[in-house]
């Protein structure tokens, strides 16, 4: 077994003080950015990115990966004990997760959530190991033309599967390849798209976009309801932990089922939010229990959990060994590669074993240490959930204002962050995606490149598309998830002749990213 | 109040209007193929017209009467759009007032706006808070991580 060599070879890069070290001020600045409103894993791993440039690789991506992480969880805590998920992924949690803590179990609902989000994360980190340089492998005989269907693959897997609706998360994919190609083109090395301004010859930043669409804008959404923290008691009792957890091996269906569809979410980039939900939705309509969910039902907390964080986890799986991001934080860090000089995609696999491995082993650890910091830490993270909304607003404001300019010491870059806040609380409002538009900015000039220079090898001609088997496949395959929304709706059509008019807009809709 | 189908409209509007600057953007690099292979326009010009075809879609689907909108016929409420300005006005302000006086200047004014103007805190507590942010930022940016926040036109004629 080559691949437990490699990860034995990881966890001596991992587990040395240092890192360990990192690992906890990551964890615990996740959580906060977790607890926190208007702070996610995306954001909080951009405005950290900054601070990483002097860092080794491989310190820089544990503390990151470590932040994002410890997100995960924190964002849980808030659903849980104060009904306002702090992520977007963890809504769901909220459905069944604070009808128990009210019930006054806040600690069984708490010790359930992190148990099965462990769990989740163990079955993504194990499929990584196995799997990750098994696809670098393959990935390693791709050309452009196969790296173009697999980018083509992954965006229409947004539009087919991510649950937003079909056109809106297309508008979002093109403004998001257009606003990638802004600057200077790297084939031809011509100026494009900069609409007279000349400090845009320099491109717009993904971090830039991150803080504007993330941060302002979805500060601008959570100001329009007044939030009344009304906490549940967040004392942690810990014999009920451990028997909580001791519990767990009885939904072991459950924990499965969830773990495979967060894995499979987050593989194919559809992400922990869309993951999450569909985990919930899937368990209420197989549980023997399925009519007691939404009252604090013991699986209404696993399912979302477990497949959250199955999706968080794997999909570091598509960045590392094919250089396609699986969730909008996914695609922060691949930005960070880049900018620390490493390619992200197969080749880290050969040149970069000890960051892919150092990486792969740090998630395992990195976990077992995230689960311990949040259970010990929840009473303080509650505790800032007191402080009122409006003195904490506007200090994730200035966070965000000094996060884009310290991208490149720009003003215009701050001016265009406001722009994106506005852009990030519309497309919030209406239910347009905004995990599509950041992957395609931080993507959008590779899958450009593929395409032109699989263009240059048939001089011109689609066909190289479909030129062997492996290709046609997947751009088949890709075609096939873009029609998927039109066959769907066609096919409700004909079985049901009118559609019920006004559909409700279910609370999944309302908080896709 | 803002209703919905406003909303939508003003969205795809928007959008479309993106589309529509790229397209004719790009047709500035060219578009098509040349003998060095794909022209650099190319790329944007496509996604700019399936940016304005979408656009397009979406404007018509918020224009049509009793499509999945019905259930939200409004979107922001007037305590809402209260609540939204009272957020992004100050902030607007204090990034328009950053490269006059700088940012801690901005930041500590900004804080203490927010804060004391509606009545939150004391006037005390807000300008503790004030300097405390001032004085946070300069400590973990300025010293800490060596990253150099704008000082501002002012603070450059006092010889800063």
């Amino acid at each position: 077994m080559d691949n437990l060599q490699e990860l034995l070879h990881g966890f001596g890069i991992a587990i040395t003080l240092s890192h360990l070290a990192l690992m906890v001020i990551g964890v615990l600045l996740g959580i906060l950015v977790g607890v926190l409103p208007g702070l996610g894993a995306p954001n909080g791993v951009s405005l950290l990115l900054p601070l990483t440039f002097g860092m080794q690789p491989v310190s820089a991506i544990i503390l990151l990966s470590s932040m994002y992480w410890g997100a995960l969880f924190g964002g849980s805590v808030t659903s849980i004990l104060f009904n306002i998920p702090g992520e977007p992924s963890s809504v769901a949690t909220t459905f069944d997760g604070y009808p128990m803590a009210r019930d006054g179990r806040p600690t069984t609902a708490l010790a359930t959530a992190f148990g099965s989000a462990a769990f989740g994360a163990l079955v993504g980190v194990i499929l990584i190991t196995f799997l990750a340089s098994w696809v670098a492998e393959v990935a390693l005989a791709f050309g452009p033309p196969e790296y173009f269907a697999v980018y083509f693959l992954a965006f229409a897997s947004f539009v087919g599967m991510g649950g937003a609706a079909p056109i809106k998360t297309v508008v979002a994919l093109g403004i998001g390849f257009a606003i990638a190609a802004i600057g200077i083109d790297t084939v031809s090395g011509s100026v494009r798209l900069t609409m007279g301004v000349d400090e845009l010859v320099k491109g717009v930043n993904f971090v830039v976009a991150v803080m504007g669409l993330f941060g302002i804008g979805e500060l601008l959404v959570a100001v329009e309801e007044e939030f009344h923290a009304r906490a549940v008691s967040s004392k942690i009792d810990w014999r009920e932990v451990f028997r909580a957890v001791g519990r767990l091996p009885r939904h072991s269906v459950a924990l499965l089922r969830s773990a495979a569809i967060g894995c499979w979410m987050g593989i194919t980039p559809g992400g922990p939010t869309a993951a999450s939900f569909m985990s919930y939705g899937i368990a209420r309509r197989f549980s023997r229990r399925g009519r007691y969910f939404g009252t604090g039902e013991v699986e209404g907390i696993i399912s979302p959990e477990t497949a959250d964080h199955a999706a968080g986890t794997s999909a570091l799986l598509p960045m590392l060994s094919l250089g396609i991001p699986g969730s909008a934080t996914a695609a922060v860090m691949m930005g960070g590669l880049m900018i620390w000089g490493l390619n992200p995609g197969p080749m880290l696999f050969v040149d970069q074993k000890d960051f892919v491995w150092g990486l792969i082993a740090s998630m395992y650890v990195g976990n077992i240490v995230a689960v311990a910091l949040v259970l010990l830490t929840v009473p303080v993270f509650a505790a800032l959930m007191r402080i009122p909304f409006v003195v904490i607003a506007p200090l994730i404001v200035i966070i965000c204002v000094v996060g884009a300019y310290s991208v490149s010491n720009s003003y215009l870059d701050v001016v265009m962050m406001m722009g994106f806040g506005i852009v990030g609380y519309l497309f919030k409002k209406l239910f347009y995606p905004l995990a599509p538009l950041v992957l395609a900015i931080v993507i959008g000039d590779k899958a450009e490149d593929a395409f032109r220079q699989s263009m240059l090898m048939s001089k011109g001609s689609l066909g190289i598309f479909f030129a062997n088997r492996l290709v046609t496949c997947l751009v088949v395959a890709g075609i096939v998830l873009l029609l998927l929304p039109l066959a769907l709706q066609l096919a409700r059509m004909l079985l049901r002749k009118p559609a019920l008019p006004g559909d409700p807009t279910t609370s999944q809709e309302k908080v896709i990213i | 109040m803002i209703s919905r189908r406003a909303l939508e409209l003003a969205t795809a509007v928007l959008t479309g209007s993106f589309g529509v600057a790229v397209v004719v953007s790009s047709l500035d690099n060219g578009i098509g193929w040349s003998s060095a292979g794909v022209e650099s326009g190319t790329f944007p010009f496509l996604t700019g017209v399936i940016v304005v075809l979408g656009s397009l879609y979406n404007l018509a689907r918020g224009a049509l009467p009793g499509l999945t909108l019905a259930s939200v016929p409004i979107a922001i409420t007037p305590t809402e759009l209260r609540r939204l300005a009272g957020l992004f006005v100050p902030a607007a302000i204090f990034v328009a007032a950053m490269p006059l006086i700088g940012i801690y200047l901005a930041s500590a004014l900004y804080i203490f706006a927010v804060l004391a103007v509606p009545k939150h805190q004391s006037p005390m507590r807000s300008s503790m808070m004030a300097a405390a942010t001032a004085l946070g930022l300069y400590v973990v940016f300025e010293r800490m991580f060596q990253v150099s926040l704008p000082h501002g036109a002012l603070a450059a004629a006092f010889g800063f």
